[in-house]
């Protein structure tokens, strides 16, 4: 049950009533009573609540930074017309709205509540409970019962960096594929025969086909195709900070200060989100480019393993999978990894790590075991720099300043440091803020590619 | 938000109601609810049979407590002294006659009503003195209640020997008697006023249960109290309350008040309820979301450049500047990474018209010695960097 503002106010009159009353203790008696009973006939007289029965529909899937709508039905299959509101308990960050609507269900008849949802962040977001309160006939008390009526929203990542696709398609078509080159290059494989037509270059005439065929015949060629792609997120500590400015803002993540203006700096998005983005450009030009492409999430067990996605369904079934990953608080186990990683490429591929080129961290856990793996596979680090790092690393003028630009130097220098040592250990790495990092992952696969080291 | 919608739901799932029922509710509370009836009746039992919950009642004739003054009152009547207990002035006046007015609590009375009573009085502590016992008066320290020598030829004092006695001191009036003298002052007076003998202590511990025994204190009390004279002794009265206490021209709080008051106030706390279970009551559950930790990357370079700001580390903040520029110095200059600090400031004194030994001494010479000369050497690191970028 529960009481509204009207029980109160009646209440409060009642205190006038009986200051005023001739015979004060009969009149706060009576006072007393009407309300109880008025409150017991609305108790009475709502309709009920828990016979009502709740169908949803609508959609399970949402990118984050759009908005979309559950439909709830209520069906009302009790004797009474049911009037009050209703609240659909989403989780605070699926952004429900509105909070509570108002209902109204006649007897034997069912009603639609549309809720949107425009959620602020990443991962599965579920309705936990719809509660209900059914005001009586006065107006004065009502009956509340909450339902279970589940349903989950999964947020996808944005994939904002797709702006940049039909720019990389194109360098690829350039690349490669559309028009079969007849020079063997290197970073091509053997396309087809086809019939020697004038002004083709000489060198490439297949003498025993055209031996075979009473025709002259030359050989075409093109990029190498089917490579595989493996990319490996690190979900552990480091890929949980914060760098850049988030794209879509976190709802209440910044407290504001009193100006208006936010009381820290805006805490922008975790690298793994960035590493997210940057994966999924790669993923949609290798899997265009005609590679295949597994995904693997790591930090000290395996959290997602995607293989065999047909290159049609990839970049959904990708963004399903990265959905619900969250950066664990734990230090990444390299050693793991690297095992997890050999376990399931069995064939050479291109191995693109996406973590945080963080130099403790680096030297403790992947430096040792790196030789294992770029051994047998080309390995591509890729990690997001912090802008707040460089910005620091100009400041001049005061002391402060001039101390926080020689802790950022020193960080920066600790980054060169590390990815000078990657290099001569043979891996290829990529060093970018958070908005270069999809298009320079992207565009250093091209050159690979182009290079034919895949 | 809501629309008529009278097809059937496509494909909706299943919903289950989660409120709890009467019967769960009865189910879940009742051991809660038998546990609670348990506390109430336990605690009604031993409040039934307790002990009397009366307060302790100081120089109280009827208390038996230990601040109580039952076992003099006892003695006073063995002796064949007549007690009589009063509480309040009224009270006192309808006795009448010759009597010994014992007051030791003037809280609850008014010594305006005091003043005109006939005959003897014993009195405890700081009373209005002024119309009580004209002459005597307190002195600004207080005394320690120790056991002290009468140190005076009164009687009553000289017989009963030392006694705890302590609390206001006094100054003795004119004609006056002053007995067990502290370093304050006297804490036992007796002098004649015009009414009769007044006499007044400092303080009337030693007349209590607990101090009855010891010392003199019994030969004090009942020589001061067995006059030959009956005793008015008059205690404060049984739990007053603020509104009884007198007012102007005797009206108390409550005369103030119209009559229906308290009836509403009571109202007034029915609405409050009411209202604060209006507001407290919550649509639906509280629901919880694990929600990923908020932390920005570059807090770990700002908590190291707090911690050089802190020590004042101008070496370590300096060595970074310069191994920063360096970095980016050595390959623009065309030189091996293994270059050396003479090849280097060769280099780019030759390709800038900097003076060598300034460029010597900001990349490779000492740790700044203040803080201005840390900003200085940066200020010129980068001059550098930018010429040799120029080049």
């Amino acid at each position: 049950m529960a009481l509204t503002g009207r029980a109160g106010l009646v209440a409060a009159l009642g205190i006038v009533v009986v200051l005023f009353a001739p015979q004060p203790g009969p009149a706060l008696a009576g006072v007393c009573l009407l309300l109880a009973a008025g409150i017991l006939v609305d108790l009475t007289l709502a309709g009920a609540v828990r016979p009502l029965r709740f169908h949803r529909s609508g959609e399970r899937l949402v990118r984050l930074g759009e908005s979309t709508t559950v439909e709830l039905t209520v069906e009302n299959p009790g004797g009474r017309r049911v009037r009050g509101v209703l609240r659909d308990a989403w989780q605070p960050s699926a952004g429900a709205a509105p909070r509570e609507a108002p209902l109204d269900v006649p007897a034997g008849e069912r009603r639609k509540v549309v809720v949107t949802l425009t959620p602020t962040r990443r991962g599965d977001r579920e309705s936990v409970a719809v509660a209900v309160r059914s005001l009586g006939p006065l107006g004065l008390a009502a009956r509340q019962g909450g339902h279970r009526s589940p349903w989950t929203v999964r947020v996808l990542p944005p994939f904002l960096s797709r702006k940049h696709l039909p720019a990389r398609l194109a360098r690829l078509r350039e690349l490669d594929g559309r028009h079969p080159a007849l020079v063997r290059g290197q970073g091509t494989e053997f396309d087809s025969l086809r019939e020697y037509v004038a002004g083709d270059d000489v060198r490439s005439i297949d003498w025993r086909a055209t031996a075979r065929r009473h025709d002259v015949v030359v050989r075409t060629w093109r990029p190498e195709r089917d490579r595989r792609v493996l990319i490996v997120l690190d979900t552990g500590r480091t890929s949980a900070g914060r760098v850049g400015a988030a794209p879509i803002p976190l709802a209440g993540a910044v407290p504001k200060g009193p100006a208006g203006q936010p009381a820290r700096p805006e805490p922008g998005w975790p690298r793994l989100d960035w590493s997210m983005d940057a994966a999924l450009l790669l993923a949609a030009l290798a899997a265009r480019a005609g590679d295949r492409v597994d995904l693997l999430a790591y930090d000290r067990s395996v959290r997602t393993w995607l293989s065999g996605a047909s290159r049609t369904e990839l970049l959904s079934s990708l963004v399903n999978a990265m959905a619900p990953i969250e950066a664990e608080l734990v230090e990444a186990d390299a050693q793991g990894m690297v095992a997890a990683i050999l376990a399931r490429a069995k064939r050479r591929c291109l191995v693109v790590l996406l973590t945080d080129l963080n130099a403790a961290a680096m030297d403790e856990g992947l430096m040792p075991v790196l030789p294992q793996l770029s051994a047998r596979h080309l390995v591509l680090v890729a990690g997001v720099s912090d802008p707040r790092v460089a910005a620091m690393a100009a400041g001049r003028g005061t002391a402060e300043e001039v101390y926080d630009a020689a802790a950022a130097e020193h960080a920066r220098l600790e980054r060169r440091r590390i990815t000078a040592r990657l290099r001569r250990h043979g891996v290829e790495v990529v060093d970018a803020p958070p908005d270069d990092l999809a298009p320079a992952l992207a565009d250093h696969y091209l050159a690979l590619k182009a290079a034919g080291r895949l | 938000m809501t629309t008529p919608h009278q097809a059937p739901p496509a494909g909706g799932s299943a919903s289950a109601p989660t409120s709890p029922t009467l019967r769960s509710m009865w189910r879940g509370g009742r051991l809660i609810a038998l546990l609670g009836l348990i506390v109430v009746a336990i605690a009604a039992i031993t409040t039934l049979l307790g002990p009397d919950p009366r307060q302790e009642r100081f120089l109280d004739p009827d208390d038996t407590s230990l601040r109580g003054s039952k076992a003099l009152a006892e003695l006073l009547r063995a002796r064949g002294v007549t007690v009589d207990r009063v509480d309040s002035v009224e009270k006192a006046r309808a006795l009448g006659g010759d009597r010994l007015l014992f007051a030791s609590d003037t809280l609850y009375l008014a010594t305006d009503d005091l003043t005109d009573l006939p005959g003897d009085r014993l009195l405890v502590g700081a009373f209005d003195l002024k119309q009580l016992a004209p002459g005597v008066e307190p002195a600004p320290e207080v005394a320690r209640e120790r056991s002290r020598a009468p140190e005076c030829a009164l009687p009553a004092a000289a017989a009963a020997g030392s006694a705890f006695i302590g609390g206001v001191a006094f100054e003795v009036p004119p004609g006056g008697t002053g007995c067990y003298p502290s370093r304050e002052g006297w804490t036992l007076v007796t002098h004649a006023a015009p009414t009769g003998t007044t006499t007044v202590v400092g303080s009337g511990s030693f007349m209590t249960n607990l101090r009855l025994d010891e010392d003199g204190n019994a030969a004090l009390a009942i020589n001061l109290l067995d006059t030959g004279k009956p005793v008015t002794w008059l205690v404060r009265p049984e739990n007053p309350s603020p509104g009884d206490l007198a007012g102007e021209e005797g009206r108390s709080i409550y005369d103030l008040m119209p009559p229906g008051i308290g009836w509403s106030l009571l109202m007034a706390g029915v609405a409050v309820v009411l209202v604060a279970f209006w507001r407290g009551r919550r649509l639906g559950p509280v629901v919880v979301e694990r929600l990923p930790v908020v932390v920005r990357a570059a807090e770990t370079v700002e908590g190291r450049g707090r911690l050089y700001r802190a020590r004042k580390a101008r070496e370590r903040a300096a060595g970074a500047l310069r191994a920063g520029a360096l970095d980016r110095l050595i390959p623009r200059l065309g030189l091996g990474r293994g270059a050396n600090g003479h090849e280097v400031v060769a280099a780019i004194a030759a390709g800038t018209d900097e003076d060598p030994r300034q460029v010597g001494d900001a990349l490779y010479g000492p740790p700044p010695e203040n803080d201005e000369g840390l900003v200085a050497l940066a200020g010129y690191v980068d001059h550098i960097e930018r010429k040799v970028s120029e080049l």
